[in-house]
Order: structure tokens, then C-alpha cells, then sequence
């Protein structure tokens, strides 16, 4: 038992740091929520120093890492709210290439991820108001001689993250008639191809923008099939998963810097003589916020961790991540603005940055409700599987 | 990073509960009950205290040397998690076996140990410690109970109050002021002080829950000797720091999360209208909120536990786990009893296992102890985050 990074993972996050840092830190962010698009350049360079490589196994090389080490990067980039599809790519695209992809998908996309030349995202939401798995509607119908050669796609898919700064996506549509996860199947879709078109959408997070994503009767192959048809629903799920505890991830590592913001604001800013950190309203305040960004930490901790290794109660220490850090990180964001008084209500305070961060991450592939019945679902599963005296 | 444990780990952990299925009290696994007589309850505690220390499981952080088992913290959070699981009786000499002994091994003389050490994981002499008083709660180091020296003998005048255990301790881990001249942190001296004498008189305080378990203590002319200080004479804040050390790290997030799950149980078998509480969308969010908390608590407990175990001292994550475990246990017997629907008008429901409402007013209790939340915020905010200090005098204390 050791709960805590490894030197190695502290290593990543220092070098991580310092490369943001000395690109301007949360700068980036600001660029491009300016409608400057920073995303081209920052990937290379994270190409640069093989981040996009990190979940990729070894032999499309990689360095085969899980969620540990990725969650250890992305509370990082999180602190600068750095922009880029790297959780869409690093923990959703690529572990589903891996678990699903025939040789031939897995050879074309995970080297190219790896070397920074393919960013990837993700396309479910057929209806914004609708969650998942109701607001997958979109068909593919089968137009081959069998059933699980070639697909038609056609409609427009909503709430596609960086949907134009990206190679391909993973899209979720129904093969049959079916609700809930039944009947879903996963494909991956070049965004270069005619018959696929982006429109932006004006999001609340402009650092992360959100696109429609129109596929126009476009026939695919089963090169384009991820995993078996019909049944893509569960390996969705886990995907969804660790995307959870990637965005806790970032989440926490903007609530470490908001922590930071408050704590400086708090010894610099005077009022009635004395540096406003002193009074105990704000200083019990800020202690809170630490309480609760460490708390979400540990939660990401073994969320990773429980991910990585198959372990019984994974899915509920993912869904844990977002009960918790929707309602505690949020406030802590909320109260970092409190903190800073009119300053916090500026453009100027990044509290905005992340404030709309968090809200926009809130419902965004899961909400917290979902995660709470998932959660207590799991729970309930795990407690009646220990005592054989206990019904579900 | 790694949250497994490993094969010496886990044989000491079915170590630990073999034991206990053999030498917990008889059908305690299937009914445990504790006597509602004070007396006989003590009896009980004390006897289970015996028990335990008999198969070297009293104090299993001691060194081997004074009955323990120079158990890691790693095995210490093992322990504490099967002790929970089993809902085991609590020791009757807590702060003893906690507190006083290890700190007497650390700082006590030579004579101080063979004399008293031994007795604390038996059970055969029962502590109490005697730092807060009426005037000095949060701000213990202004406390003013007198200590004056007269030949080898020291004299004590003065009132402690908030003092567990004192109504049937035998000793008191007492610290007095030995000299007014200086700032409030200096003329501090910690003495061993036997309770049975005429200078000491205790009074229980009625507490909310209607329990006596606190008390004040009234030192009139009671008598301590040379040889009972521990440390320096005037340097009892040191002393008080080593024992304060041995406070962190410990944790109550176990016992918590078996509440938790005995609450679970409780919602599956419960029915509201003939519908299983546990259905409720309201039930399921609650519990659900209160999972994650308890998950985040015991995780941060756990990365707590890896830094200790590697620089020897608790990380600053320490700190917050008083907080954030008091606040936990207070929502969720709030919870409890209020699923009991109309009955939560009702002092206590005999058909129903969950010890909800003594334990709910209770709660309140252990939320004040050991320092409210906005001293530990304050800790947090001064000691972890560097925010400037409170308004507070370091240099007076009332003297005469």
C-alpha cells in the first residue's frame, strides 16, 4: 500500500508544469477563449514530450500507462485549464481502440496518437437536453449483405468536444431498435471524409469549444465498427468512466490553483488593517477549499488506480469522483470568486475561467445524478455479493 | 501508487479476525450489547481491555517490549478497520493506551515506565488528562492550574473540566503552570498525579446525550512528587507536543463507514408504505452522497498513512481528517434518524439495530472534542495554507 504518486508520476507533473509555465501557463487558455485556436501548436508539443503517448500500449508506441499516470498529467493541465482533446483522446479514445479495435483500426490510429498526429474526441449526444444512454438516437443501419459489414450514419450529433480540431471521433449510434445501453455500437469516424461536417457552437467554456458534428449519409465499413455491433453499451460505460475521473482529474488540479489564487489574495489584500486572510471568515473558507480539493484528489487517487486494475469496486470510485467533485469543487471555484470580492467577479480573475469549466463538465457525460444511482447501484451489487444472508 | 495490501498484510488482518471470532464477547457478532448500568458497562469494557492485552492486542502500535506489537501504521489502519468491522467494544483505558503510554515511552523516565507502563494496556490503572480548564478551552496553553513546589513534593490548586474518564481513573496525565514570569507557552510542567487523595474531587456534567462520561476535577491542595514530572520542569509544552503527535493519524473514518453499511442494511430491510426504504430516489442519493464522502475520507486516510510511513510524521492531509470525520458522522446519523419517519420523536426504537438517536446526539460531542472544526481550519489555514496568523496574545496568560 502506497497511496501516494511514485517519484517517477511526481517527475511528470513538475516537467508538465514547468513546460506549461514557460508557454505562459493559464495564458493558453486565455488565447483561446479570445478566438485565438492554440490547440495545433500546444499538441505538438505535447507530442514533444510523448503526453499523447502515454495510454497507448508499448507495441504502437506507447508507454502502455493506465489512468494513474494520465490522471497524475491532466490534474497539470487542469490547473491551466489547457486546452486540447487530450482526456477525450488519452481516456477514451485510446483505451476503447485498445480493448475493441481489430489489428488494422488499432494500426492506424494509436501510432498516430502516440506521435501527436491524430487527436481524437467523441460524438454521443444526439439531443443536448437529454442524457445519456436516451440521448444516443442516432441509426446506423446495416446496408450490407450481412448485418455487421457496412453501416449507413446519418444525422447530426450535438456537444462534440473540439469537434473541429479533431482527426476522427468515437460515435455512438443505435444498430437496432433498442433503449437504454442495448443495441449501441461504437464507430470511428474520420472527420476529413466528405459527408462529415462541423458547425461550432457557442459554449459556455470558450477554452474548450463545443461542435455539431453532421454526417450526411455517409456509408462506412466495418473498418469504421468498433467492437461487436449492438453491444458497444458497456465498454461506453467504462469509457464514460474514465473520463469521469480524467475531468475529476483537471477539475482538481484547477481547484489546486484556485486554492493558491485565494491563499495569495487572502496575505496581499488589506482591509480595516489587516491582510483579509486573517479574518476567519475567509481564512475557514479557504481551509474548506483545500479540505475539499484534497478530498477529490483522493478520490481521483483510487478511481485510477481501482480503473487500472480491474478492481470489483472501480465503477463505483469513478461515479464517486463526480458525485463529489460536481456539488465540493464547484464550490470551491464558487468561493475562490467569493475570495477575491469584485476582482473575483472580473474577466481579468481566472475564477470565471474555471467556474465555467466545471459547470459546463457538470452534466457533461454523466451527470451527478447518474453517478449517485450508479454508485449506489454498484455498491448495493458489491454488499450483497459479500453476505450471503443479504438480498439486493 | 498502489491500494493493495500485501500477503503479510492480509495474514495479519485474518490474523486479527480469527481472534476475535474466537475472544469477542459471547453472541456479540450476532446481538452486541453493551450493559446500560454505568458501573457494569465499565466492567465490561475493562474486562474486554483484558482480553485484548492478554493476546498482545491492546496496544498493538506499543513496541513489543511493553506488550504491543510494533505494528506499522499500515497494520494499525488494518486494525482499525476489522475492529470496526465487528463493531468491537472500546477499550475502557482509551487514553492510556493511546496517549499516556507511548509518550511516556518516548519521554519518561526510567522509573516512570517500569512503574506505570505496564499497568495501562492491562487495564489495572485507568488515565485521564487534565489539560482543559473552565477559562482555557481552544486556548489550552493559558491555562492557570497551579503547580507550586514545597521539597520534593509539588502542590496543585486549580479546575480541569471536559475530563473523560476521570470519574473512575486511577491517574492524571496533568499539566500545570510552574512559573507565571513568562510567555503562556513557557512555566508549563506535566506531572503524574494519583487521583485517589484527598486534594481531588471529581463532578460529572450531565451531557446532552444524558450520559456522564466528562467530568470536572478540583485539585485543592493535592499532592504530586520529584519523580512524577514528565520532561522538563517548566518545558511541559514539549511534552504536551509529543502527546498531541500521537493524537494524528489516528482516525474514527472506520468505524463511520460500518455505520454507513449498517445503515445500508438497514434501508434494504425497512419498508415506508410497504416499499423497501432503499428504493426511495430521496434514500439513494443520500446514501450515495454519504459513500463518496467516506471513500474520500478513507482514501485521503490512506494517502496520510503512505507519507507517515515514509518521513515519519503525518502529511498535512492529517489535519483535515477531524473535519472532515466529524462532519461525516453528524450528517449521517442526521440521516438516520430521519428515516425513521414520525418515530424520530421517539428516544430510542427497540426493533431497530442502528443506534441512531443516542448516537446522533452523541455526535455533537465528538464534534466539540479534541478541537472544534474552526481550530482545525484554523490549523489548516495557518499551518498548511501560510495565511497570516489570527489576532491572538502569545504573550499573556492570567496569572494571579
Amino acid at each position: 500500500m502506497d497511496a501516494r504518486l511514485t517519484d517517477e508520476q511526481q517527475r511528470v507533473q513538475e516537467t508538465a508544469r514547468d513546460f506549461i509555465e514557460s508557454e505562459g501557463g493559464i495564458e493558453l487558455a486565455r488565447r483561446q477563449l479570445e478566438g485565438e485556436n492554440v490547440v495545433d501548436d500546444l499538441w505538438n508539443e505535447l507530442a514533444d514530450l510523448d503526453y499523447t503517448a502515454i495510454t497507448v500500449p508499448l507495441e504502437y508506441g506507447g508507454f502502455g500507462e493506465g489512468m494513474v499516470y494520465l490522471t497524475a498529467l491532466l490534474e497539470v493541465t487542469g490547473r491551466y485549464a489547457l486546452p486540447g482533446p487530450l482526456p477525450e483522446t488519452a481516456a477514451i479514445a485510446v483505451p476503447l481502440l485498445t480493448e475493441l479495435g481489430t489489428e488494422d483500426q488499432q494500426s492506424t490510429y494509436l501510432p498516430a496518437i502516440a506521435d501527436g498526429d491524430c487527436r481524437m474526441s467523441v460524438a454521443v449526444y444526439d439531443d443536448e437536453t437529454e442524457s445519456l444512454p436516451h440521448a444516443i438516437q442516432m441509426r446506423a443501419e446495416p446496408t450490407g449483405s450481412d448485418s455487421e459489414s457496412a453501416f449507413r450514419l446519418d444525422g447530426t450529433k450535438t456537444l462534440v468536444p473540439y469537434g473541429d480540431d479533431v482527426d476522427a471521433v468515437i460515435l455512438a449510434a443505435r444498430t437496432r431498435n433498442s433503449q437504454g445501453y442495448d443495441g449501441i455500437s461504437l464507430f470511428v469516424v474520420d472527420t476529413d471524409q466528405d459527408g462529415v461536417e462541423t458547425q461550432r457552437l457557442d459554449s459556455l467554456d470558450w477554452t474548450r469549444p463545443m461542435y455539431e458534428l453532421t454526417v450526411d449519409d455517409l456509408e462506412v465499413g466495418d473498418k469504421a465498427l468498433l467492437g461487436p455491433v449492438h453491444a458497444g453499451g458497456s465498454a461506453l460505460q467504462t469509457a464514460v468512466d474514465r473520463f469521469t475521473v480524467a475531468g475529476t482529474a483537471m477539475l482538481t488540479g484547477a481547484a489546486d490553483r484556485a486554492v493558491d489564487l485565494s491563499v495569495e489574495h487572502g496575505t496581499e489584500r488589506e482591509q480595516y488593517g489587516h491582510p483579509v486572510g486573517r479574518f476567519q471568515a475567509v481564512k475557514h473558507r479557504i481551509a474548506d477549499m483545500w479540505i475539499d480539493m484534497q478530498s477529490a484528489r483522493s478520490l481521483v487517487y483510487y478511481a485510477a488506480w481501482a480503473l487500472d486494475n480491474d478492481e470489483p469496486d472501480a465503477t463505483r470510485a469513478a461515479a464517486a469522483t463526480k458525485v463529489y467533485a460536481a456539488d465540493r469543487l464547484h464550490r470551491v471555484f464558487s468561493d475562490d470568486i467569493w475570495n477575491h470580492g469584485g476582482m473575483g467577479f472580473t474577466w481579468d480573475h481566472d475564477g470565471h475561467i474555471y467556474l465555467k469549466q466545471a459547470k459546463s463538465w457538470r452534466n457533461f457525460l454523466g451527470s451527478p445524478e447518474s453517478n449517485r444511482e450508479r454508485l449506489i447501484s454498484a455498491r448495493l451489487a458489491t454488499e450483497s455479493a459479500k453476505s450471503p444472508s443479504g438480498e439486493s | 501508487m498502489d491500494f493493495s495490501y500485501t500477503e503479510a498484510q492480509e495474514s495479519f488482518r485474518h490474523e486479527l479476525r480469527d481472534w476475535l471470532e474466537e475472544n469477542l464477547p459471547d453472541g456479540w457478532l450476532e446481538n452486541p450489547e453493551i450493559p446500560s448500568d454505568r458501573e457494569e458497562r465499565n466492567a465490561f469494557f475493562k474486562e474486554w481491555q483484558q482480553t485484548l492485552a492478554a493476546d498482545n492486542w491492546a496496544g498493538i502500535h506499543w513496541p513489543e517490549a511493553y506488550g504491543g506489537r510494533g505494528a506499522s501504521l499500515i497494520e494499525q489502519t488494518i486494525y482499525r478497520e476489522e475492529m470496526a468491522r465487528v463493531n468491537a467494544p472500546p477499550q475502557i483505558n482509551l487514553i492510556g493506551v493511546n496517549l499516556i503510554g507511548p509518550t511516556l515511552i518516548e519521554v519518561g523516565t526510567e522509573e516512570q515506565k517500569e512503574r506505570f507502563v505496564p499497568n495501562i494496556l492491562s487495564a489495572e490503572e485507568i488515565w485521564c488528562q487534565g489539560y482543559s480548564e473552565p477559562e482555557s478551552g481552544s486556548d489550552v496553553a493559558s491555562l492557570t492550574t497551579k503547580a507550586e513546589k514545597d521539597g520534593d513534593e509539588w502542590v496543585i490548586n486549580g479546575q480541569k473540566i471536559w475530563t473523560s474518564y476521570a470519574h473512575i481513573a486511577d491517574w492524571c496525565f496533568l499539566v500545570a503552570r510552574t512559573d507565571s514570569s513568562g510567555t503562556k507557552h513557557e512555566g508549563l510542567t506535566a506531572f503524574l498525579v494519583d487521583m485517589d487523595q484527598d486534594g481531588i474531587s471529581t463532578e460529572p456534567i450531565h451531557q446532552a446525550n444524558d450520559d456522564r462520561t466528562f467530568n470536572q476535577v478540583y485539585f485543592d491542595d493535592a499532592v504530586t512528587t520529584d519523580d512524577l514530572v514528565v520532561g522538563e520542569v517548566d518545558e511541559g509544552w514539549d511534552v504536551v507536543m509529543t502527546l498531541s503527535a500521537f493524537e494524528h493519524g489516528m482516525t474514527s473514518i472506520y468505524s463511520i463507514e460500518q455505520e454507513y453499511l449498517d445503515l445500508l442494511e438497514y434501508c434494504q430491510e425497512e419498508t415506508r408504505g410497504g416499499t423497501p426504504l432503499i428504493e426511495d430516489d430521496n434514500v439513494r442519493r443520500q446514501l450515495a452522497d454519504l459513500d463518496a464522502r467516506i471513500q474520500a475520507a478513507k482514501m485521503t486516510h490512506y494517502r496520510n498513512v503512505s507519507t507517515q510511513m515514509e518521513t515519519g510524521t503525518p502529511g498535512p492531509e492529517a489535519s483535515m481528517d477531524l473535519v472532515v470525520s466529524d462532519e461525516l458522522r453528524k450528517d449521517l446519523l442526521n440521516f438516520a434518524v430521519d428515516i425513521k419517519g414520525p418515530a424520530a420523536a421517539l428516544w430510542d426504537n427497540e426493533h431497530e439495530a442502528v443506534d441512531e438517536t443516542s448516537g446522533y446526539i452523541r455526535s455533537y460531542g465528538s464534534w466539540i472534542a479534541a478541537g472544534t472544526g474552526d481550530i482545525q481550519r484554523n490549523i489548516i489555514g495557518e499551518q498548511v495554507l501560510g495565511l497570516p496568523k489570527d489576532i491572538k496574545s502569545k504573550t499573556s496568560h492570567r496569572g494571579e
